[in-house]
């Protein structure tokens, strides 16, 4: 089954064309990696499907993205709603400069998910939890979040994003400030959220996508070159750059 | 030049370096400790006010009223304590000619009348007795006594005449000239007496004034700051904005003053002279400042909070009003007080607008006539008197300490909301 359907998204940054005519099909439950040289349009793509792009003035945004058969791309499509349906993990750690607990509560507060306060302590330690992260910090959530190790920090991202439940989970290359131990705790989590999430990451390390991803799409100076399981795509490719890619002859 | 001598050059270099930054704070707290010099040593014994202690008779022939009969509180309302002064007076020197007599006077402020008065209504029981009365000297003995004036010049070019000298000199023998703490420096308003001025009004003026720029220009720089910097689209028209808004903050605060008496005493009619004109006037002129810091500071906000709150389903509005602003608030607010400090050592455009006037009445709103601290810095720098000069240096001294005591509360604010957010 699709979660997400991408039909014909070409993105423009003011005069230049990063996305060319992009058509992908994301399944849900699924982990879906994007990979590619940077500059390739992977993050922007990423970008088009929370249009998290409209932050940027000089973006503009063509073509159809399904999630769930809805056009996100409608004038009248309300941001909110599909924020909240659809996180997003970005490179950087980037708590709020408030306390554990206040970075959790964030997102059910505004949405009004918690009725009561012990309904919201309840949000804060599942998510903390399947975040991985509730053993190491249920002494100090309210310690500010930014006092916490990178990796840390970045599962304190994951437990933000997942409290207000969303279907779909975009990851913008969530493991590139972290060190290999964190990076290895951040691949096990991602493989326990595809249970109840969609999860999209694009990363850098080709290693990483093989590890964590079923479905793999390759990127090109802003085209999509070839997209299907990632054992077919590191395996038996069908187009010749992606095996140039994936041998480490460019990129 | 091998490679040896080219690291010892580099670190002579950096030596030099540390040197000439170390002159320049050397040079600067120089001046500093140059200027605060000065300021103190002219100006502290403004602090310190000279009484003339002498004895009165309440005699109640001298003034015309019942001798058997306690007199009641309006009798003394209404009794002539001028006369009976003047009789007072001629019991320091029996023998005075009438020019003496009048010299006499010219020893006492001129709130004689109404000190005599005072100290009867208070003492209702020296009636018809003779007690020691302690009264406000007049500002040249003040001098004498503080020791800024010098006595050996020749009479004529003194204001201090020689017989008033020699009657100061045997009240001080009998210990009867007394120096106390300047109470009225800081409860009176202004006078032309420099013995009796007072800073009540101009304080009160600049405080007023302060906070109505303060209720003004905040807000509305606030909301034009995180308006500009979130909300409005980057085109030609926000680029002019901004160019105008630093260009505002360029133009001659004299300016601002000839709008305040273009546009609010002119076509609003507002009140004359009152810390509201002033204050508005004054946040025209701050506006500027604090919306630039403003922006500076939304600007150093990190784009990844504002990322972080938008992909977790807020509003560009709840982004910018739970993150991005409480981030920005320190920085905000260290611009606020450095603004507000500006219009607090502001002169030029409270002339303008009337506040330079002679104000003898503390204010109680800022809808009542003032004057400011560094205006009446200004008018008392202008008097002929002596006893002004001290009086100019005390008043920037109060000055100052105002500036140290918001820069103080603005460092308390900062650090209260940077502990909060980091």
């Amino acid at each position: 089954m699709n979660k997400i359907e991408a039909k014909n998204v070409d993105v423009y940054y003011g005069a230049k064309q990063a996305l060319f005519d992009i058509n992908m099909d994301i399944e849900a439950n699924k982990v879906t990696a994007l990979i590619g040289p940077s500059g390739c349009g992977k993050s922007t793509f990423l970008r088009c499907l929370n249009r998290m792009n409209d932050v940027i003035d000089i973006c503009k945004v063509s073509g159809v993205v399904k999630i769930n058969d809805y056009d996100i791309n409608q004038k009248d499509t309300d941001v909110v709603r599909l924020r909240e349906k659809v996180g997003m993990i970005f490179q950087k750690p980037n708590p709020f400069p408030k306390t554990i607990y206040e970075n959790i509560s964030y997102g059910p507060e505004i949405h009004g998910i918690a009725q009561s306060k012990s309904e919201m302590d309840n949000i804060v330690e599942e998510s903390l939890r399947k975040a991985a992260l509730w053993e190491e910090v249920k002494d100090r959530i309210h310690e500010p979040g930014t006092g916490l190790s990178g990796g840390q920090q970045q599962r304190l991202c994951i437990a933000r994003t997942i409290s207000i439940k969303p279907e779909v989970i975009l990851m913008d290359e969530p493991c590139s400030a972290l060190d290999p131990i964190a990076t290895a705790q951040i691949e096990e989590l991602i493989d326990e959220l595809r249970k109840e999430h969609t999860i999209i990451i694009v990363t850098h390390s080709m290693s990483q996508a093989a590890r964590v991803s079923q479905n793999t799409g390759f990127f090109h100076l802003g085209k999509l070159i070839e997209v299907g399981s990632t054992d077919k795509i590191f395996k038996n490719p069908t187009q010749q750059q992606t095996q140039d890619y994936i041998t480490g002859r460019f990129g | 030049m091998n490679k040896e001598e080219r690291l010892i050059k580099r670190y002579k270099a950096e030596k030099r370096f540390q040197f000439y930054g170390k002159a320049a704070i050397f040079m600067a707290l120089l001046f500093l400790v140059v200027f605060l010099t000065k300021i103190f040593s002219t100006g502290y014994t403004a602090f310190q006010k000279t009484w003339l202690v002498i004895p009165v008779n309440y005699n109640a022939d001298l003034l015309y009223l019942d001798p058997d009969k306690k007199p009641t509180t309006e009798d003394i309302n209404d009794a002539d304590f001028y006369e009976f002064g003047i009789e007072t007076f001629i019991n320091l020197d029996p023998d005075a000619s009438e020019d003496q007599i009048m010299e006499l006077k010219k020893m006492f402020a001129f709130t004689f009348e109404r000190e005599l008065k005072y100290y009867l209504l208070d003492n209702p029981d020296s009636f018809g007795k003779t007690v020691d009365v302690k009264l406000t000297a007049s500002d040249d003995l003040d001098q004498v006594f503080k020791g800024n004036y010098p006595r050996d010049i020749p009479e004529n070019r003194r204001r201090a005449s020689d017989y008033q000298l020699k009657i100061f000199d045997k009240l001080n023998e009998d210990g009867r000239v007394i120096s106390e703490f300047n109470a009225s420096f800081f409860t009176n308003a202004d006078s032309r007496e420099a013995e009796l001025a007072g800073i009540a009004s101009s304080f009160m003026g600049s405080l007023f004034s302060i906070l109505v720029c303060l209720s003004i220009a905040f807000p509305v720089a606030l909301l034009a700051a995180v308006y500009l910097e979130e909300f409005a689209p980057k085109n030609r028209f926000t680029d002019f904005i901004e160019v105008n808004i630093n260009n505002l903050a360029a133009v001659p605060s004299i300016v601002f003053g000839l709008l305040g008496l273009g546009v609010l005493l002119a076509v609003f009619g507002l009140p004359r002279s009152t810390p509201l004109v002033g204050g508005i006037t004054l946040s025209l002129m701050t506006l500027p400042t604090i919306i630039i810091a403003a922006r500076a500071s939304l600007k150093a906000v990190p784009p990844s909070i504002r990322e972080a709150a938008l992909a977790m389903g807020a509003s560009r509005m709840q982004t910018t009003m739970h993150h991005t602003v409480p981030l920005a608030l320190p920085g905000t607010l260290s611009g606020t007080i450095i603004g507000l400090a500006q219009a607090l050592g502001e002169t030029a455009p409270l002339i303008l607008i009337g506040m330079v006037a002679f104000v003898n009445t503390i204010p109680g709103t800022p809808m009542d006539p003032a004057a400011s601290l560094p205006v009446q810095i200004y008018i008392w720098a202008e008097s002929a008197e002596r006893g002004f000069v001290e009086k100019v240096s005390a008043c920037i001294m109060v000055l100052l300490f105002f500036l140290i005591f918001m820069n103080l509360g603005a460092q308390l604010i900062r650090h209260k909301f940077e502990k909060k957010w980091n």
